[in-house]
């Protein structure tokens, strides 16, 4: 055989392959949705459901197999920050669910507005498999807006009349000595103790912008029976009283783990109840305090900035206008 | 007076220099209470404006 006809299989050979794996991909459908719709949807307001269907080629839901799945924050914005800076581009979530009638449902409340990106590779248990991803847009919340822009308004009428009473008096200057002094030795929360009355939810120490592992164990004597178990799993944000993300009924052999941002330096009570046919259920609780770091300085310069820039031009449009009008007089 | 005041001190300078002076003294104590009220750590500071400083959608808390 020449070389290049074997080059000519090979490339036979490669796209063969390609396009078996893409047909195989296909025999999958992978649907994402949430409730409420997407545009509803803003960061802090109210959990949302996240549902994922799997069907088949004939549009029948997948009976069994696994889902594999990642959520990533929104990027930083080219200019202004979100409120939590260090939540921008990390992973929120990441976790492998066993698919019930092809669905899997999670409740998630969004932190940060921006474009979120939704990874998941389905597995079914003939051995198909299917990737996709989703990206979708949360909105900011209206109100929010609003008190910036009032804000913006208030420090450019600050500005405003300040130009105006500096214009008047042309006369010296006054030493004015400012000796504010600001001592900042950060605030990071240390983890607060857990009340852990069952060793069955263990939960790495969190700090905001990196994801915690989350482990959930069946008890010693339930693991080798192998007998599912259907595991109830709830993260609550104490301070704002909202569910961060909620898993209701999900069937579970042996362990369950995940990862998860607690995006908030704040406490939480992360509850886990453990149900399996005739035997009473398991609970246990605990309440984390998630580290807060101090905000980084490149998300604080703009916002600083801006409000700076609005304080200037307040200020030289005072002046202009009481310029324009001792020049209007004379 | 005030005139009368700046020039026996030798302070004396132009109107708009005046006006660029007040204005560099007034723009570092806004700058410096906006700081403190939106981006110092100090706890009493920051939990007391905490919800003031996530309202403003642009400022960034932990």
């Amino acid at each position: 055989m020449s070389l290049s006809q074997f080059a000519k299989a090979a490339l036979l050979v490669a796209a063969g392959l390609l396009f078996a794996a893409g047909a195989r991909a296909q025999d999958l459908e992978i649907r994402f949705k949430t409730t409420p719709q997407i545009e509803h949807l803003r960061p802090y307001a109210d959990p949302a459901t996240m549902s994922l269907l799997i069907a088949g080629s004939d549009g029948r839901p997948v009976r069994q197999g696994t889902v594999h799945i990642r959520l990533d924050a929104p990027r930083s914005g080219r200019f202004f920050s979100t409120d939590f800076p260090w939540v921008e581009g990390s992973r929120l979530q990441e976790m492998r669910l066993d698919l019930s009638q092809g669905r899997a449902n999670w409740k998630y409340l969004f932190p940060i507005r921006g474009q979120y990106r939704l990874g998941v590779d389905v597995e079914t248990r003939d051995g198909k498999k299917a990737s996709k991803e989703f990206t979708f847009r949360i909105r900011e919340r209206e109100e929010k807006w609003a008190i910036l822009a009032g804000f913006s308004v208030a420090l450019v009428c600050l500005g405003f009349v300040a130009g105006r009473i500096f214009t008047r008096v042309p006369a010296a200057a006054i030493a004015l000595a400012l000796g504010l002094c600001l001592a900042s030795d950060g605030f990071t929360a240390n983890e607060k103790a857990s009340d852990g009355d069952d060793a069955a939810l263990e939960i790495e120490p969190p700090t905001v912008g990196t994801p915690a592992l989350l482990h959930w164990h069946a008890p010693v004597a339930a693991t080798g029976e192998g007998s599912p178990e259907a595991l109830s799993l709830s993260i609550v944000h104490l301070e704002k009283g909202k569910t961060a993300f909620e898993l209701e009924r999900i069937p579970i052999v042996g362990d369950f783990s995940m990862k998860f941002e607690f995006t908030d330096g704040a406490e939480y009570r992360v509850s886990a109840l453990g149900e399996q046919a005739g035997k009473p259920p398991r609970r246990s609780e605990k309440i984390i305090s998630a580290t807060a770091l101090e905000p980084p300085t490149r998300a604080m310069i703009p916002a600083f900035a801006y409000f700076i820039g609005l304080i200037v031009l307040g200020l030289g449009a005072g002046r202009w206008s009481k310029r324009g009008r001792v020049r209007g007089r004379a | 007076m005030e005139k009368i005041f700046a020039g026996w001190l030798g302070l004396g300078v132009s109107e708009q220099s005046s006006f660029l002076i007040k204005s560099a003294i007034f723009l570092f104590v806004c700058g410096t209470t906006l700081f403190v009220a939106l981006g110092a750590s100090y706890p009493a500071v920051h939990d007391t404006l905490h919800n003031a400083r996530h309202a403003l959608a642009v400022v960034p808390c932990h």
